[in-house]
């Protein structure tokens, strides 16, 4: 059971390597414009450049990497709650919990290391591709010899094995309180300990939302007459939104309950919203992720759409001022989503993981469900509906956060702009909106297909034998 | 004591022809039925010919040891499996090449399970997983249906216990829950698969003694796999599995009667 098991682990590969592919990627990026600018002496601060595109650079990397340990710390904790069994037995036959534990942090750390691999030299790839594509297309001067590989790169793949490494440790909390009596007993429900999350927990998170959300006001307040209001807006926003992250397991049921209920009162749809706050713990950490990717990405798009807003309204009121200021706006919110966007890809595999993975592990139930009358149509819509329910209360959540920060952002910056009308209305793009909701529905399907067609093709003779 | 003028003599055993009776009076029944697994050459027969008729009101026994093939009986008779060749019969229904939608809603109306354990959808309270067999066909239960409901509830003693998870409740009260969801929709025939197989003797015995009044005061037909004696002894009748072949159909015997047969059985294998 130490042995490296392709299907449990090659989503936590996948994610190590997204993270690392990424790192790698932007920083390679950052290191040919910044060669490029060197050598195009028009542009003469240069230096100045390069070091805000290296912390722009370094700010994504690290959302990208906090995101993916996430993913994988829920990954793994899922795969232990599979393993029970198994861990029982080997405790059952004289193997202590530390043993077991430090077993599972070892695959964790193979896990890291072939994922930061094969990430690595996928993105490279990228950027060497892009880079070929660019220079033929001359968007980038052909004339410099470009160098991919720099000593910076290590700096992502070294936090991606670490990452996922304590990830895994974190994930395999659980393998301490397996009994080895649970090895010997019927098969039942695991054991509810997984949902219960410590007082201090819920009171660190509470403080630091609180604090944050009063901080946050403060800077819009004061963004009205000195744009460095953003600087304490930034605080304030970490803070709270930190708050919400810890906190997941107060947020996330409460969304995922109320998302549930708009999906009706039959069977299949009651079943799928007892199913999606079932273990309150795992849910909020399957849905944190994708969470903290759309409240990013609507962030940006909300604080530009605002920025455009009270640029638009300061320009009617002295138009001298800003002229030719709209044209970096659809390029930037483009690069930026993009950017923003593959943490949501990241925390997308996660939650298709996880679905799979919770799918696997009620095999017994699904057959008693078949044995008992559900058709396989009324079990494929179950799974569908579950997947729609994480998925939309996660976009739900993340949309409300991002327009809520987004709109802190733009006014506190901007607020005091000469001729703004001092407070405008968050605004968020349409076009951006429905963006979100096309890529959510196709994530609520895609998640979906591989644990319904699975649960379908169980008979329930074969699931009710399991033991 | 051996009322033996019902019995089949010893010598009899095999092949002992099964009374198929008018098959108004069946609620279920099978003709020839084989059930093979495996590649064809590398063949294991479940059951080999098997014809049998469930009685309509009438507690039965399957009985064998284990690999008999009382399961993949079981499993046939009530369209969770199919059979290799032969064919079978719910009510007037075959069964038989039933394409899955069809036997799904045959087993949802007509049809009660009680499994050896897992009967009970973790994330419903107790009332849903009793609710849940008109829930999945799509409709609230008739107000008689509701009263039929309330009074198993109350007769099983579950009264206070319908907004509470399965995980609450001890491994007899959960038995107890899955019966009163199995005798709810008033099905035609109740599967009972080692309804007793992980509970202690005495609610063993409290578990067996509800089935066994369902089948006087309510007429409800039960079909009970088992391999245990005692359990088998609460039936109005029961047959014994060896080797995929019905080898003996008894009628009510004490768990001592059932005991040494099987013990004659075994030694005779």
């Amino acid at each position: 059971m130490n042995r490296l098991s392709l299907s449990e682990h090659g989503p936590s590969v996948l994610v190590a390597a997204l993270s690392a592919a990424f790192g790698v990627s932007v920083l390679q990026f950052v290191g040919v414009i910044s060669q490029a600018l060197t050598a195009d002496r028009v542009t003469g601060n240069s230096g100045t450049v390069a070091i805000f595109l290296g912390i722009v650079a370094l700010v994504f990397i690290v959302i990208a990497v906090y995101v993916g340990a996430i993913v994988t710390a829920n990954t793994f904790s899922t795969i232990i709650a599979g393993r029970t069994r198994t861990i029982a037995l080997l405790r059952l036959i004289g193997s202590s919990a530390r043993t077991q534990r430090r077993a599972v942090a070892r695959e964790g750390l193979a896990v890291g290391i072939a994922g930061t691999l094969i990430g690595a030299l996928v993105g490279t790839g990228v950027t060497a591709a892009t880079l070929a594509v660019g220079v033929a297309a001359g968007f980038i001067p052909g004339g410099v010899s470009f160098s991919l590989v720099s000593p910076v790169l290590i700096l992502p793949m070294v936090a991606v094995v670490l990452t996922t490494w304590i990830a895994s440790w974190v994930g395999s909390r659980r393998v301490l309180v397996v009994s080895p009596m649970e090895a010997t007993g019927a098969a039942h429900e695991q054991s509810r300990a997984e949902a219960s999350a410590s007082k201090a927990r819920t009171a660190v998170a509470i403080a630091l939302f609180v604090v944050g959300t009063v901080v946050l006001v403060v800077a819009v307040i004061v963004g009205l007459v000195n744009p460095l209001a953003v600087l304490i807006g930034v605080v304030g926003g970490l803070l709270s939104f930190t708050g919400l992250v810890v906190g997941a397991h107060l947020v996330m049921p409460v969304a995922l309950r109320f998302v549930g209920r708009l999906f009706g009162d039959s069977a299949p749809a009651r079943l799928a919203a007892e199913n999606a706050v079932r273990y309150p713990e795992r849910s909020s950490r399957t849905t944190i992720g994708l969470v903290i990717g759309i409240t990013l990405v609507t962030m940006f798009a909300v604080a530009l759409q605002s920025y455009q807003n009270l640029l638009t309204a300061a320009r009617d009121a002295n138009p001298e001022y800003y002229e030719g200021v709209d044209e970096a706006f659809a390029t930037t919110l483009v690069v930026f989503s993009i950017l923003m966007g593959f943490s949501a890809l990241i925390a997308a595999v996660g939650m298709v993981n996880n679905l799979s993975l919770s799918v696997l592990q009620r095999t017994r139930e699904l057959g008693l469900l078949r044995a008992l009358g559900f058709t396989g149509r009324q079990v494929r819509g179950m799974i569908i509906a579950e997947s729609a329910q994480l998925t939309a209360a996660s976009v739900l959540v993340g949309l409300v956060l991002g327009v809520f920060y987004g709109w802190a952002g733009a006014q506190s910056l901007f607020g005091s702009l000469n001729g703004s009308p001092g407070f405008v209305a968050p605004d968020l793009p349409l076009p951006f909106l429905a963006g979100v909701v096309v890529l959510a529905a196709a994530l609520t399907l895609v998640a979906s297909v591989g644990p319904s067609r699975r649960a379908t093709r169980v008979t329930p003779v074969a699931a009710l034998a399991l033991d | 004591m051996w009322r033996t003028g019902r019995f089949p003599s010893v010598g009899a055993m095999e092949n002992s022809a099964p009374q198929h009776g008018n098959p108004a009076d069946l609620v279920a029944r099978v003709d020839g039925l084989g059930k093979t697994y495996g590649a064809k050459d590398n063949q294991v027969a479940a059951l080999l010919d098997v014809s049998l008729g469930i009685r309509r009101g009438e507690f039965t026994a399957i009985m064998g040891p284990s690999g008999s093939g009382k399961s993949t009986l079981m499993h046939i008779m009530a369209g969770l499996d199919s059979a290799t060749t032969g064919r079978a019969w719910l009510g007037d229904t075959e069964i038989t090449g039933l394409a899955d939608d069809a036997l799904t809603v045959l087993r949802r109306r007509r049809v009660g399970f009680v499994f050896q354990s897992f009967n009970l959808v973790p994330t419903l309270d107790i009332e849903g997983n009793i609710l849940l067999p008109f829930e999945l066909d799509g409709r609230r239960p008739s107000a008689e249906e509701r009263a039929w409901i309330d009074q198993l509830v109350g007769s099983l003693g579950l009264g206070a216990r319908l907004r509470h998870r399965p995980h609450e409740l001890s491994g007899g009260q959960q038995q107890r829950v899955a019966i009163a969801r199995a005798l709810a929709t008033r099905p035609d025939l109740v599967f009972a698969d080692e309804p007793t197989g992980n509970l202690d003797s005495r609610t063993s015995r409290e578990v067996l003694t509800l089935l066994q009044a369902a089948g006087r005061e309510y007429g409800q037909s039960i079909a009970m796999v088992t391999h245990d004696p005692i359990a088998a002894s609460f039936a109005d009748r029961i047959v014994f599995l060896a080797d995929g072949r019905i080898v003996r159909d008894l009628g009510k015997s004490t768990a001592e009667e059932i005991s040494s047969l099987m013990l004659g059985m075994e030694r005779a294998a």
